[in-house]
This record gives structure tokens, C-alpha cells and sequence, in this order.
């Protein structure tokens, strides 16, 4: 088989189906964009909540001395989840809660009565019911008065969260399938549009995947051209148009911070979408068209 | 099959649509020869030759072209069977967006063939069609005539041992026409057997050849007695 050849014929089909390639390279530029949308929002949502996920504990002690404070830390940290503890002895509680609380409460504050304390840090990844049984364990800690922590908002981050990914992978299923029909049937008319040249093309001999290989080529290219102008209209999207109309959004980073990722992402399911739905549309026509009409 | 024939049909049943088409017929091509196969219209001519390139296949019975059996052979050896078939139908199936030399290239590099042949192979046949210096014109700039000339060169281009030709002058004034047959009796005589459905029996007359007519799902020979076609018997 010429690769010059089917190239040659692969480009040529722009020109000569111009109206079907275009409703093929834009139904095609609308989904890549919807789902580099989704793909950027996402990211950004959902490393913005794991930041406020992360927990912190708070373990009150009873009075005692250095040694059991010691000793309580050791246990604490003997836990698997956590990941840091620091100390606030009642001084420092108390040099705090003037900070936060104000003039007004000096006198109060001076009584000294604000017990020692741990704060510790929890592996964000744990879920609501690791951190629960922690948090009994440590209470059981002997010295140990009161452990505090915000149940409700890891909870309710928790529910969301798994709701937003539900939601972000529903939709993204739902652009992709949307995308995949459109795309098949786009080509199909493109396919369609060059049913003589097909016929020719049986009548002089040429077998299917001959055949058909022009046409995969030129859904490539399409893909190719659709992954890049959503790449682009992505980047004037995020870059441009949010930072201006939308400044309260601020910066909607690139995921993984690196720019590849997301543009490599679009660009390769662009063309594999190309390449996928010419390759299933020329199959089939192919297989279903006769010389004799 | 005998060693002279190149298309031989056995036992060929073929229904269409309810409809009996062909009914348990035989019939043999040979080597070089050149038939005409006549009827009404709608009787199944082309439906005969569509066996032969195997757009469709019969319900029962062989069908024999060159080596190949063609109603048994794999979808995937249908395009070889197709390159020893050179086909040339009525409406003439051109591609109006390349030239007269593309439109006979192109059955050339669909086969793999190396350009520095296919501008040979091209020239050579164009030249044999007498179309050689018409060979950067587009289809919608040529006659009828010439637009079937292209596709008989087309047609030529990978020098088949067969030229299946249906109703090749059935869209052309008597002039075209006249060239046409003139050319098809040309290449002939070069050796390369012609299988002709026409109903211009104008056509059967002045150029009388062998000729085959079909009628109510049989075959019948045929023979000039005067004026009259009369069946062999």
C-alpha cells in the first residue's frame, strides 16, 4: 500500500467534502473543549477541597507533669494516621486565646485556667470513620481530658466530595458518549459524501482496508485539528477570559500543575476519537456499499 | 472449468425480491470471445453480471471467473477476482474532481503499483482509447463518448483477461456509440474476452457477435437469420 498514497488522498478529503469535515472537526472541537473544561474545574475543585480536608485534632489534657505529657505524645504518635503533633502548654494556650480573643479577656485570660493541649495532624486521606476511632483511641489515653475536632465539616466534605466526583465522572461520561455518536455519525456523512469514490474504488479492485485507510487518516487529522483549537480555546478560557470577567474565581490551575498533562490529554483523546469513529463508520459503509449502487 | 473458458456458470438459481431470476441456468465465456447478452429490461442482465463481480451471490449452483469460484470465494478475495475484471457500466462512474490521467491512475495505485508504472500503464491505455491528449481535462469537459472511453481505459488499465461492460452505450448518441463498439471490438481483438448487456439491438446487428438472450430466468443462443435474431437450435 502507497503511503504517499493514502496520505495524498487522506488530506484531499478536506477539500472535497468540505462541509461534512467541518460539522466532524467541530462536533469534535465540542466535546475535547467540554471535557478539557470539566477536566481543569475539576481538579481545581477537588484539590480545593482536599485542603480544607485536612484535620486537625485537638487532645485537652488534665494537669500533669513533663514526663506523662511526654508520655501521652509518644502514644499519640505511635498512631498510624497521624501525622504531626505539636504541644501547647497552658501558656501558650493562654498567649493564643488573648491573641484571638482580644484586649477585653486579659484578665481572665491571666487566671491561667486554659488546660495543655496536642494539636494533631491527620493523614487527609483518612475517611470520617478512621478519624472517629482515632480520636476514641486517643481519648482513652490515659491524661487525656477532652478531644475535639470539627466532625461535621469532614463529614459533610466527605459526602460532597464523593457527590462531586460522582457528578464530574457522570458527566464526563456522558460529553464522551455524546461526543462518540457525534463523531461516528459526523464521519459517516463525510464517508457518506465520497460514496462514488468508494464504489471506484471496489469496482477497480481495491480491498477494504485499502480503502478504508484514507479515510483513518483523515479522521486523525481531524481529531488532530479538533484537539488543538479545544487546547487552545481551553488556555484563552482559563488564561484570559476568567481572570477578566470572572476575577473572584482566581487561578484555575493547569492539573498537576504542569500544562502537558491536560494538552496531551485533550490532543491524544481527540485523535483517538478521530481515528475510532472513521475507522467504525468506514467499516461499516464500506462493507454495506455495492459497485452496482 | 475447460481450459478455453473463463467465465462458466453451473445450476445458477437467483431470486430477487420474490422474484425468479435467473433459473437453473449454465453458460460459458471462452478465451477471447466477445457476447452479447440480450433482453427486455428489468429481466436480470445486470444482475447476471453482478454474479460475476460478486456484488451478489446466487442461491444456488457455481459461478466460475478465471480461477476463482466466486460464489465461494472469501470476502477478502473478492478485490483480486475484481482486478482480472475490468467493469465498465452506463452511468460512467468517473471521479469529477481529478482529471482524465487520475481517474485511470487511480486503479492502478488502489492495486500498489509504483508510480513510474502507473504513468506508464496510464499513457499507454489513454493512447490505446485515443484519449491521450485529453488526459488533463475533467470529466465534466469531456462527451459522453469520451467519458466512456476514460472508463474503458480505466477499465483496461490492469489488463484483465475479462471486460464486463453493462450497457456501455446506453447514455451515448449513435456517433459515441459507433466509437465505443469500435474500440470494444478492438480490444477483442487483442484477445481480451467482452461480455456485453445491451438492449440496442441496432448495435447486435452491426457489430454481430455471439449473442446470448435472456428470458424468463433462462438463457437462449441466439443467430442473425435476415433481419431476425432466431434462437439456435
Amino acid at each position: 500500500m502507497s503511503l504517499k498514497y493514502v496520505i495524498k488522498e487522506g488530506t484531499a478529503g478536506f477539500k472535497r467534502a468540505k462541509l461534512a469535515v467541518t460539522t466532524s472537526i467541530f462536533s469534535l472541537f465540542i466535546a475535547v473543549l467540554l471535557l478539557g473544561i470539566l477536566g481543569r474545574v475539576s481538579y481545581n475543585v477537588y484539590t480545593q477541597a482536599m485542603s480544607l480536608k485536612e484535620i486537625q485534632i485537638e487532645v485537652f489534657l488534665f494537669d500533669m507533669d513533663e514526663r506523662s505529657v511526654e508520655e501521652v505524645r509518644n502514644q499519640i504518635e505511635g498512631e498510624e494516621l497521624v501525622t504531626n503533633v505539636v504541644y501547647i502548654s497552658k501558656d501558650s494556650a493562654s498567649v493564643i486565646a488573648a491573641k484571638e480573643l482580644g484586649a477585653g479577656v486579659t484578665e481572665l485570660i491571666e487566671l491561667n485556667f486554659l488546660p495543655a493541649s496536642f494539636k494533631v495532624e491527620v493523614n487527609t486521606d483518612s475517611g470520617s470513620e478512621l478519624v472517629e476511632s482515632l480520636a476514641s483511641r486517643i481519648q482513652n489515653i490515659r491524661g487525656v481530658d477532652e478531644v475535639e475536632y470539627n466532625r461535621a465539616l469532614l463529614k459533610a466534605l466527605e459526602s460532597n466530595l464523593s457527590i462531586f466526583s460522582l457528578i464530574g465522572s457522570g458527566l464526563g461520561i456522558l460529553i464522551l458518549l455524546a461526543a462518540v455518536v457525534l463523531v461516528y455519525n459526523t464521519i459517516r456523512l463525510t464517508i457518506y459524501a465520497k460514496k462514488d469514490l468508494i464504489r471506484a474504488m471496489k469496482l477497480v479492485g481495491a480491498t477494504n482496508g485499502f480503502i478504508r485507510s484514507p479515510f483513518i487518516v483523515e479522521g486523525i487529522i481531524q481529531g488532530l485539528i479538533a484537539g488543538t483549537l479545544a487546547v487552545l480555546s481551553v488556555f484563552a478560557i482559563f488564561e484570559f477570559l476568567v481572570p477578566i470577567y470572572i476575577p473572584d474565581v482566581g487561578i484555575v490551575a493547569w492539573p498537576f500543575g504542569r500544562w502537558y498533562f491536560l494538552v496531551g490529554a485533550m490532543v491524544g483523546l481527540s485523535v483517538l476519537m478521530g481515528w475510532w469513529g472513521s475507522r467504525l463508520a468506514s467499516r461499516k459503509y464500506i462493507a454495506e456499499t455495492y459497485i452496482s449502487g | 472449468m475447460s481450459e478455453t473458458s473463463v467465465i462458466e456458470l453451473r445450476n445458477v438459481s437467483l431470486s430477487f425480491e420474490n422474484r425468479r431470476v435467473l433459473n437453473n441456468i449454465d453458460f460459458k465465456l471462452h478465451n477471447g470471445e466477445f457476447t452479447y447478452l440480450i433482453g427486455a429490461t428489468g429481466i436480470g442482465k445486470s444482475s447476471f453480471l453482478k454474479l460475476l463481480y460478486r456484488d451478489i451471490v446466487p442461491d444456488t449452483g457455481t459461478v466460475r471467473v478465471t480461477d476463482y469460484p466466486v460464489n465461494k470465494i472469501s470476502m477478502k478475495e473478492v478485490p483480486m477476482l475484481r482486478r482480472r475484471l475490468g467493469i465498465v457500466f452506463q452511468d460512467f462512474q468517473l471521479l469529477q474532481d481529478r482529471n482524465v490521467f487520475d481517474n485511470v491512475a487511480f486503479a492502478l495505485q488502489v492495486t500498489g503499483e509504483k508510480p513510474k508504472f502507473v504513468k506508464q500503464r496510464v499513457l499507454e491505455v489513454l493512447t490505446m482509447v485515443g484519449l491521450s491528449h485529453r488526459r488533463k481535462h475533467m470529466p465534466k469537459d469531456l462527451s459522453g463518448g469520451e467519458q466512456q472511453r476514460v472508463v474503458i481505459a480505466r477499465a483496461l488499465a490492469n489488463e484483465p483477461r475479462i471486460l464486463l461492460a453493462d450497457e456501455p452505450t446506453g447514455n451515448l448518441d449513435p456517433g459515441a456509440s459507433k466509437s465505443i463498439m469500435d474500440l470494444l471490438k478492438q480490444i477483442n481483438n487483442r484477445g481480451m474476452a467482452v461480455l456485453m448487456v445491451t438492449h440496442d439491438y441496432a448495435l447486435v446487428k452491426k457489430y454481430p457477435f455471439r449473442t446470448v438472450r435472456m428470458i424468463e430466468g433462462s438463457l437462449q443462443e441466439l443467430q442473425w437469420k435476415g433481419d431476425k435474431l432466431v434462437p439456435v437450435k
